[in-house]
């Protein structure tokens, strides 16, 4: 008896600890309630993936981590590859992919899912949400403590009850170190479109940077993302660190 | 052919002559034989037989064949089951003449030439009940029975005292003859004869007979509770869990609806399978009333006891596998088999066979530890690659613009090419798509086909774009493996791409080869 009341004012603390601090970067994406990732453009989706894996899905505890895509969403974007994910410093073996055949299969997948105890994360792909699908999932969500993220297409505009929203774009990459021509670290540009959790934060933007080696998040200045053209490989220190190297 | 008991009272016996027949009995009424329907009428009878016993296998084209050892006690005795069969038989307007014996040859022979309907013989009769029978009830050819009656051996008791071998002498071959010999031995059982039953008999089954029909759904899931609970005690009694479950529900008007649900891991928890029964109750349809109900378990497994393992805790991930396994169990039994997978490493080069997607099999995949090759692997791939057009550098420069999916994009930044050769030590190809034409002609009118390599010796004009789309689209020459480039490329709206070109140009392996795009980056 006694055990449980400590365990009921744990909670307590922690529930306590995690409203009172100002709410940082990722805004609770990937560790309670319902998050929304919205494309800006067709082609941003796989943009979307990444920015939830590197911002939201390294946060998720121990357990299993549920993908659950919709067929024309695996069909379009192609599967997510296991190498891939290692690559994000994920393990591949922590993920079941889910494979339904229509949106309405994969939301009763993203709830019966929630309400498994060894899920961490459900995270899927739709095609778009309405809110009374939303709300549920939200409510499943509160309820069970199991965080999701839901992947979007472009046209996801309307309200939902999710908890954020976000709104990512493909950036063009970082310049590489060694080789000017090559496609850097991988950048993103997330709008933070709306926030339960963090209103005061809605509207913000956030160019990021990923680095494969340290498997972290940077935020970039406006200045560093504005170049969408490489440098010339005459110019910068580039072309030295690659001549001397 | 055929003829029902009206027309035999009359003169005319199955595998007359159509002619003959109507010569006999001038108002004979006669159709075409439908032997497909009668095919399925009979499959249909056999799963409604399920009933009676687990083991139902069909026997030639207008028989049952029923394994009752064991079953018989729940009607009450033989002589009660095969009553109970002939009645309900009987009430579905269906004709039939029941045999019950020791061996499969005597009842098949009770079945067709006894006098009465449900004739029984008790084990190690046979000898004797069979005496008196027609030589044909022994599923003999047409011509062997009829020389065994031309010899005057026309019941089966003449047969127990002939000797074998003279017997054999009569025959033209001695296989026929040899034939005569096992079915007579089958029949009284010297020879063992295996039954192929057209399911294979559950490990346990359940069964619970409605006194009043079930109409209603309610009454379906109350039946099914209870089933659970008999089959899942038995199966904790033998230490077993199980894989399958199937739940039958024979209705009163002689069909049958089944429904059958998987789990990944052996389970034996009531409330478990009840779940896994709960997404798909709805394929039951109770038509005119369920009165049986049999619930069998399927693949027994033993079953481990719960325990954490203690290197998963040590590794950071602690899975509770039971639940995780449950889930799965849930989301297949409603979205269908194989709807979750999970990704298995391969150690293979070709990227899109270096991980298998495999359904869940209640166990995880085991991933080495990150190697650092994370960066260069794309975080989507397609199934299959999709060609592009692209416009690149001969020979292996890197795409400077293609078109994918109808929109053209101009590459900003590339990396590559990274090298993947084919795997010859490998049996079989990987078959891409087959590439249009079209591409083909376009790649060689936006680079004119010279040769900027000194090695172009040795391909001797072996590439002429024309002949190349030609030679590709034949079966033969599609399974061609060729070495791969991959390239890291960028557009300028910073999506990223990872594309490679399927063959070297005189590589001496068909034509000019063809660019794909084979997996999106993050």
């Amino acid at each position: 008896m006694v055990m449980q009341m400590d365990a009921a004012a744990l909670k307590l603390v922690d529930f306590s600890c995690r409203t009172g601090a100002a709410p940082a970067f990722p805004y609770g994406l990937g560790e309670r309630g319902v998050h929304e990732i919205a494309a800006a453009g067709h082609g941003d989706m796989p943009a979307c993936a990444g920015f939830a894996f590197c911002a939201g899905l390294k946060r998720a505890g121990p357990g299993a981590i549920i993908w659950v895509s919709e067929h024309g969403r695996r069909r379009d974007f192609g599967f997510l590859a296991g190498h891939g994910l290692a690559g994000f410093g994920l393990d591949p073996g922590r993920v079941l992919f889910v494979h339904a055949r229509k949106p309405r299969e994969a939301l009763w997948a993203v709830e019966e899912a929630m309400g498994c105890g060894a899920v961490a994360l459900v995270a899927a792909e739709l095609p778009g949400i309405d809110f009374t699908a939303s709300r549920r999932l939200s409510l499943a969500s509160e309820a069970r403590g199991v965080p999701a993220v839901l992947l979007l297409g472009p046209r996801c505009e309307g309200a939902t009850a999710a908890a954020a929203r976000w709104r990512v774009r493909a950036r063009p990459s970082a310049p590489d170190r060694w080789d000017p021509r090559a496609p850097g670290h991988p950048r993103w540009q997330a709008v933070l479109e709306r926030s339960r959790t963090a209103p005061g934060a809605a509207g913000r933007t956030h160019d990021l940077e990923f680095d494969h080696e340290t498997l972290s998040v940077h935020m970039v200045s406006r200045l560093a993302t504005g170049a969408s053209r490489p440098p010339s490989p005459a110019a910068g220190d580039g072309g030295d660190w690659r001549e001397t190297g | 052919m055929a003829a029902n008991r009206a027309a035999r009272t009359g003169g005319v016996v199955p595998g007359l002559g159509f002619s003959d027949a109507m010569a006999r009995l001038p108002r004979l009424e006669s159709e075409e034989i439908d032997r497909a329907g009668d095919r399925l009428a009979l499959r249909r009878l056999a799963g409604w037989m399920g009933r009676y016993s687990p083991l139902v296998a069909r026997h030639g084209s207008d028989g049952l064949m029923l394994e009752t050892t064991g079953c018989d006690h729940l009607f009450g005795g033989e002589d009660a089951m095969a009553a109970e069969i002939s009645d309900r038989l009987d009430a579905l307007g269906l004709t039939a003449r029941i045999g019950l014996a020791g061996t499969q040859g005597a009842a098949h022979a009770l079945a067709r030439a006894a006098p009465e309907s449900p004739a029984i013989l008790a084990p190690g009769e046979e000898h004797d009940g069979l005496a008196g029978l027609a030589v044909s009830a022994l599923r003999l050819e047409d011509a062997s029975s009829r020389l065994l009656r031309r010899f005057g051996l026309n019941r089966i008791g003449q047969l127990y005292g002939v000797d074998r071998r003279a017997l054999a002498r009569r025959f033209a071959s001695r296989e026929a003859a040899e034939a005569v010999v096992m079915r007579l031995d089958q029949a009284l059982g010297l020879r063992g004869e295996p039954l192929a039953p057209i399911r294979p008999a559950p490990a346990h089954s359940a069964r619970l007979a409605c006194p009043e029909p079930l109409l209603h759904r309610e009454g379906v899931w109350a039946g099914l509770e209870r089933l659970l609970g008999e089959a899942c005690r038995e199966l904790a009694w033998h230490g077993r869990g199980a894989r399958g479950f199937r739940l039958a529900a024979y209705r009163s008007d002689g069909s049958v609806s089944c429904v059958s649900v998987r789990a990944a891991r052996p389970v034996r928890a009531p409330g478990h399978a009840l779940r896994l029964f709960g997404e798909r109750l709805d394929e039951i349809d109770p038509g005119f009333g369920i009165d049986l109900m049999v619930l069998e378990a399927f693949r027994p497994d033993s079953m481990h006891a719960g325990r954490p393992v203690l290197s998963a805790e040590l590794a950071g991930h602690t899975l509770d596998m039971h639940e995780v396994s449950a889930l799965a169990d849930r989301i297949m039994a409603r979205l269908g088999e194989g709807a979750v997978q999970v990704a298995v490493p391969q150690s293979r080069h070709i990227p899109e066979q270096a991980e298998r997607l495999v359904s869940f099999k209640g166990e995880l995949a085991d991933w080495p530890a990150r190697d650092g090759a994370g960066a260069d692997r794309p975080l989507r791939l397609f199934a299959r690659p999709e060609p592009v057009e692209v416009l690149a550098e001969v020979p292996d420069g890197p795409p400077i613009r293609f078109v994918w999916r109808r929109m053209a994009r101009r590459v900003a930044r590339a990396d590559g090419p990274e090298r993947i050769a084919p795997e010859w030590w490998m049996e079989g190809g990987t078959s891409l798509p087959t590439p249009v034409p079209v591409h083909e002609v376009a790649t060689a009118t936006t680079r004119p086909e010279r040769d900027p390599s000194p090695s172009g010796a040795e391909r001797a004009g072996a590439a002429q774009p024309a002949l190349s789309a030609t030679h590709r689209a034949a079966p033969a020459q599609r399974a061609v493996k060729r070495t791969r480039d991959y390239y890291r490329i960028e557009d300028e709206a910073g999506r990223r791409y990872w594309v490679f070109r399927d063959g070297l140009y005189g590589d001496g392996r068909g034509g000019a080869p063809q660019w794909y795009v084979h997996g999106v980056f993050a």
